[in-house]
């Protein structure tokens, strides 16, 4: 482990808010890797006579309106929820972060276009350009992956942009330049490795982000759609049985959130471990 | 125990006292919770519930259907077919005026048929009565309608085709936008995604109706919104709510559920042109694979009865009948591999995604269609792009929902009959297209009733529907709603007997 | 300053261009027969029907012309009619955009108010358990699906107040107190998710100036400690919040939509809602045009405002 990342990790650590979200994180992670495993039932078998029943031995958090063991849904739930985030995030870092390098590293015109269509996207109120795109393409899980992936690059390529110009303009770059070292190798050795803290903080708080927009997307109708597991849907379903069985509700709405949260503290506690005017005093 | 039966006793005494005591009283808005904004309000281009329980209220027909889905004179006050079936006489109301004051006659009935004839209204309306060969008003008072061929279900049929004034219509008026006719309720006001206000027709020719000032039909799309909406009274009304809402709705205080049984039904369409649905086996194995009572469960929280091809009661075949609604899984894999699907099938299934009950039933039928070795890919499509797939023919299966039709001939002949107007399933039979047609041409009911029997014993098992679920209708309204009945087409006719007891 | 202005103002003219474009490109670009989706929603279609619609939207000209047809044509205030209902659609949009506005704006100042105290306790209860216990109750704030809070809040309530009229919408004018406090639960809800955000920005620059050199030395005077906060720490503190507000109305603009759907308001999130069920392209590219360069301008206002606070700002 480099020095860098010890320098981040270890106050992660130390902090009880950090730990928090590490530890949810992680629940969240296994409980989406191993659900086959873990889940006692399988997340689309109905068995009519329990449903909407509170938790019972049998079925720890109960069951939603066609018995289907809600505990088992939810550990399905986490995959294809977080199956979204990561592809829209992995979309929106890629695409961003390509767009922001190449844009510091080339320089003139090519950088004036690429840092003007940003500005453009930024310009659109977040879910409704995700909207407008899940509009014009029809809603499904996919759609809203990739919707809610154009929308974060911006904030991806104007996050690298700024840092890759200072690594570019370093002495030690405009050496390598100078002795000859290709493009490629520039980026990929010196310039990417020390935007990395950077693009780490900004990938958890979009995860967290990521996460909630597709619930919403998925309440509105415009996600994914049954009878496939998601957060977003479980908890939209199970809201006409509030009264009724409020248990499908709550716990599918604790599950978004736990999954949520857990992120967005990591990201939170790592922003501030990392930004130098916050560290220390 | 005294005191038990005293409170039990009083408790009586004050609800006969109650039934007895209340008259019908005039005045007060109904605020009606409505589930989706009508997209326009032309009765005579609109498909959707959103727009009829509106212009339902604004317009009237030469006929109505009753709640036991006759057809009874509206703006017809008598009429009379000659022997050969082929033409009907109409006796109009006179006194009868329009909601701008002018007075309504024969021809504007004549005008309206018509604008529905005509191709450039563009009216879904239109292929029902293809049959109808000239509309004439003789005087302000007689309407002769004449046949090319006879047409049972004729007078079912006029009772949807609202009467406008012809005057207004060519005056240029936005028929969507501003709706006018000779109803109980005269349009008021539409602010979109919002409310729909309409304030009563003092001039109404039913005498001393309707007893509310106005309805105002708030749109509120979100399902709990409207639960929570009519428990604290914010609504008065929610007309035709899902089975899931009603079963949240019945233990709610003040709140009472008004039930009728369901013309519409929930169906899964099977594409014959394409395999393996192409193979009437895999259609009956398919029938033999659901478990319909199950769904009645699941689904509909036990408010509904299994389908046969015909809901009406007076027309519908025991469903002993049918020998493939005893779910059998064992019999269906038979079926299959005799088809030359020895290890089951795979196939798509679309679902309609804006109807919940269709969303829910479609997940319980893929998982009872697994055990028989169909394995289904559910997708749930928008409904633009469900109809537009259902429409191209594109697809496996489908699951939907359909709205009933008073008369069998109005839901079996544009369904089944080779090239009807919505067999999108491609089926083809000699057998049902001939007796579909003896059906609709044979004008006693006597005569109709064996025809009408030998067709739901043809299409029930090896048709391309499967027919799912009659759902029990649920409208909803606060205890002080009186007076209001429900018809099982979901018309609201009887919001003009409606009132709010004090 | 007239400098700056100028250059804000191509900058803001780009960017109105680039968003132009791709709004107009959205009908251009869905896969397939736009006008044939578009009639999708209703079950009957003719040949007519269809030449007709393509007609009307100008579908069969070339792209550029097109381009100059919407454009003008929406310089003017003609955004086209609304397919189904023949409604001007600028005229729907005016109808809902105050209502949406007024619930992000309300929603905005509660959220300030808030993230006060929040950012304060924070800065000075740094790294104490009291500062965990306030940071995790305001990042829950932010993970807090909306929809759901909403939903809750409204049960709650019923549960609670059953008097209470919480759903729906009344004009101010017909009736003020029936529309305040309907406003009451959906602005709590947008309100919560924000507090966080602010909390932060503001806990941060907090901690910047009580480093800097005048509020040490105001606390050399001798000053209470109160009056240097009030007095000096949090009015310069205040500045960078500005900076994040713009992008806060981005995110309220988007949880107006969720919003307004479980409370049944009828603002700009009801309508492109609407609009998408029914396939209303040329409604759908409207509103987000108009909500979009609302948002703009909002940034605008709040750079302007930025530079009159902050002396250090360049006007170059």
């Amino acid at each position: 482990m480099s020095l860098a990342w010890r320098r981040t990790l270890l106050p992660l650590l130390r902090n009880p808010l950090g730990l928090l979200g590490l530890f949810l994180t992680l629940l969240v992670l296994l409980g989406a890797l191993l659900a086959p495993l873990l889940a006692p039932y399988d997340p689309v078998r109905q068995d009519i006579l329990a449903r909407l029943s509170g938790p019972t031995g049998s079925h720890w958090l109960g069951t939603d309106q066609f018995g289907r063991d809600l505990l088992s849904r939810i550990l399905f739930g986490f995959r294809n929820s977080l199956l979204v985030a990561f592809s829209s995030v992995l979309i929106a870092v890629v695409v961003g972060t390509l767009l922001g390098v190449s844009a510091a590293y080339v320089g003139g015109r090519y950088d004036r276009a690429v840092m003007r269509l940003m500005d453009v996207l930024l310009a659109f109120p977040i879910i409704l350009l995700a909207i407008g795109i899940i509009a014009m393409l029809g809603p499904s899980q996919w759609n809203a992956a990739l919707a809610i992936g154009v929308v974060y690059i911006p904030t991806f390529a104007r996050l690298t942009r700024g840092p890759a110009l200072v690594v570019r303009n370093t002495d030690y770059v405009q050496a390598a330049v100078a002795i000859g070292a290709g493009n490629r190798r520039v980026i990929l050795r010196h310039i990417l490795p020390n935007l990395a803290s950077v693009i780490l903080v900004q990938t958890t708080l979009a995860l967290s982000t990521a996460i909630l927009v597709e619930s919403s997307l998925a309440f509105l109708g415009l996600g994914t759609q049954p009878p496939n597991p998601s957060l977003g849907q479980m908890l939209s379903e199970g809201r006409p049985y509030l009264t009724l069985s409020p248990w499908t509700s709550v716990f599918s709405g604790l599950a978004i959130l736990v999954a949520s949260l857990g992120f967005n503290l990591l990201g939170d506690t790592l922003r501030d471990t990392l930004d130098p005017r916050l560290r220390g005093h | 125990m005294n005191g038990r039966w005293f409170g039990l006793l009083a408790a009586l005494l004050l609800a006969m006292g109650w039934s007895l005591a209340q008259n019908p009283v005039r005045g007060g808005t109904l605020q009606i919770g409505a589930d989706a904004s009508p997209s326009g309000l032309d009765p005579h281009v609109a498909t959707a519930f959103a727009s009829f329980i509106v212009t339902g209220q604004i317009y009237e027909g030469l006929t109505e259907i009753d709640e036991r889905l006759r057809p009874r004179p509206a703006l017809a006050e008598s009429w009379s077919v000659s022997s050969d079936g082929l033409t009907y006489t109409f006796r109009i109301r006179s006194g009868v005026t329009f909601h701008d004051g002018k007075a309504m006659t024969a021809g504007d009935i004549a005008f309206s048929i018509n604008r529905v004839r005509d191709t450039k209204t563009g009216s879904p309306i239109a292929s029902r009565i293809n049959l109808v060969k000239d509309v004439k008003a003789t005087s302000a008072t007689q309407l002769v309608v004449e046949l090319s061929q006879p047409f049972a279900p004729m007078l079912i049929e006029l009772a949807g085709i609202a009467v406008m004034s012809e005057d207004y219509v060519k005056a240029g008026n936005d028929m969507q936008r501003r709706p006018m006719g000779t109803g109980p309720f005269a349009f008021k006001e539409w602010v979109p995604d919002t409310y729909i206000l309409l304030e009563r027709n003092a001039r109404y020719w039913r005498q001393g109706r309707p007893y509310l000032d106005a309805l105002r039909y708030n749109i509120v799309p979100d399902p709990a919104t409207r639960q929570v909406g009519l428990a604290s009274g914010t609504y008065q009304f929610l007309p035709n709510i899902d089975p899931s809402l009603a079963v949240t709705l019945r233990t709610t205080p003040n709140v009472k559920l008004i039930t009728a049984q369901d013309l519409a039904y929930t169906l899964i369409g099977m594409n014959a042109s394409r395999k393996p649905f192409d193979n009437p086996r895999v259609r009956e194995a398919l029938n033999y694979a659901i478990n319909r009572s199950q769904i009645v469960q699941a689904v509909y929280f036990g408010n509904g009865a299994p389908a046969g091809p015909l809901g009406l009661r007076s027309w519908a075949s025991p469903q002993g009948a049918f020998p493939c609604y005893n779910t059998n899984a064992n019999k269906a894999k038979e079926l299959l591999a005799q088809a030359g699907y020895a290890n089951g099938v795979d196939f798509g299934m679309i679902v309609i995604g804006s109807n919940k009950t269709v969303v829910d039933a479609a997940q319980v039928v893929q998982q009872q269609l697994a055990q028989a070795g169909f394995r289904a890919k559910v997708e749930v499509l928008e409904q633009g792009k469900f109809i537009q797939e259902w429409r191209n023919s594109n697809f496996d299966t489908f699951a939907s929902i359909n709205g009933g039709n008073a008369d069998p001939d109005g839901y079996l002949f544009r369904t089944f009959s080779t090239g009807g107007s919505t067999n999108v399933f491609k089926y083809s039979s000699p057998t049902v297209d001939r007796l579909l047609n003896q059906g609709r041409t044979t004008v006693s009911e006597e005569a109709r009733r064996p025809i009408y029997a030998r067709l739901q014993l043809e299409l029930a098992c090896q048709g391309p529907i499967a027919h799912l679920v009659y759902g029990t209708l649920f409208s909803a309204a606060r205890e002080n709603v009186q007076g209001f009945k429900p018809i099982p087409t979901r018309s609201l006719i009887y919001l003009r007997d409606t009132w709010l007891a004090r | 300053m007239i400098a700056f202005l100028f250059k804000r103002s191509l900058d803001l003219l780009f960017v109105l261009f680039g968003v132009s474009v791709l709004v107009f490109l959205m009908i251009r670009l869905i896969p397939g027969d736009a006008v044939e989706i578009m009639l999708g929603a209703n079950t009957e279609i003719t040949p007519e029907g269809l030449a007709a619609l393509r007609e009307k939207l100008g579908l069969n000209k070339p792209i550029f012309v097109q381009y100059w047809d919407w454009l003008t044509a929406a310089l003017r205030g003609d955004l086209g009619q609304s397919v189904w209902t023949g409604r001007p659609i600028s005229e729907e949009i005016v109808q809902r955009l105050p209502i949406t506005l007024e619930l992000t704006v309300l929603s905005l100042v509660i959220a300030i108010g808030l993230a006060i105290p929040v950012g304060v306790l924070t800065a000075y209860w740094r790294n104490s358990s009291a500062e965990y216990l306030i940071r995790l109750v305001s990042i829950t704030g932010v993970t807090l699906p909306s929809f759901w809070l909403g939903t809750l809040l409204i049960f709650l309530v019923f549960k609670l107040a059953p008097g209470w009229q919480t759903l729906g919408y009344v004009p101010f004018a017909q009736d003020p107190w029936g529309h305040l406090s309907r406003l009451v639960l959906p602005v709590i809800t947008l309100s919560l998710p924000m507090l966080a955000g602010l909390g932060r920005v503001l806990r941060s620059s907090l901690l910047d100036v009580l480093n800097q050199d005048f509020i040490r030395t105001a606390r050399s005077k001798g000053l209470a400690e109160r009056t240097v906060l009030y007095k000096h720490a949090l009015r310069n503190a205040m500045i960078p919040l500005v900076t994040v507000i713009g992008i806060q109305v981005g995110y309220l603009f988007g949880g107006a939509i969720v919003v307004e759907q479980v409370f049944a308001i009828p603002g700009m999130g009801r309508l492109i809602l609407g609009a998408i069920s029914e396939r209303n392209y040329p409604l759908i590219q409207g509103a987000i045009l108009l909500v979009t360069m609302t948002f703009v301008l909002i940034n605008l206002l709040v750079d302007l405002v930025y530079a009159k606070l902050d002396p250090r700002v360049e006007y170059a």
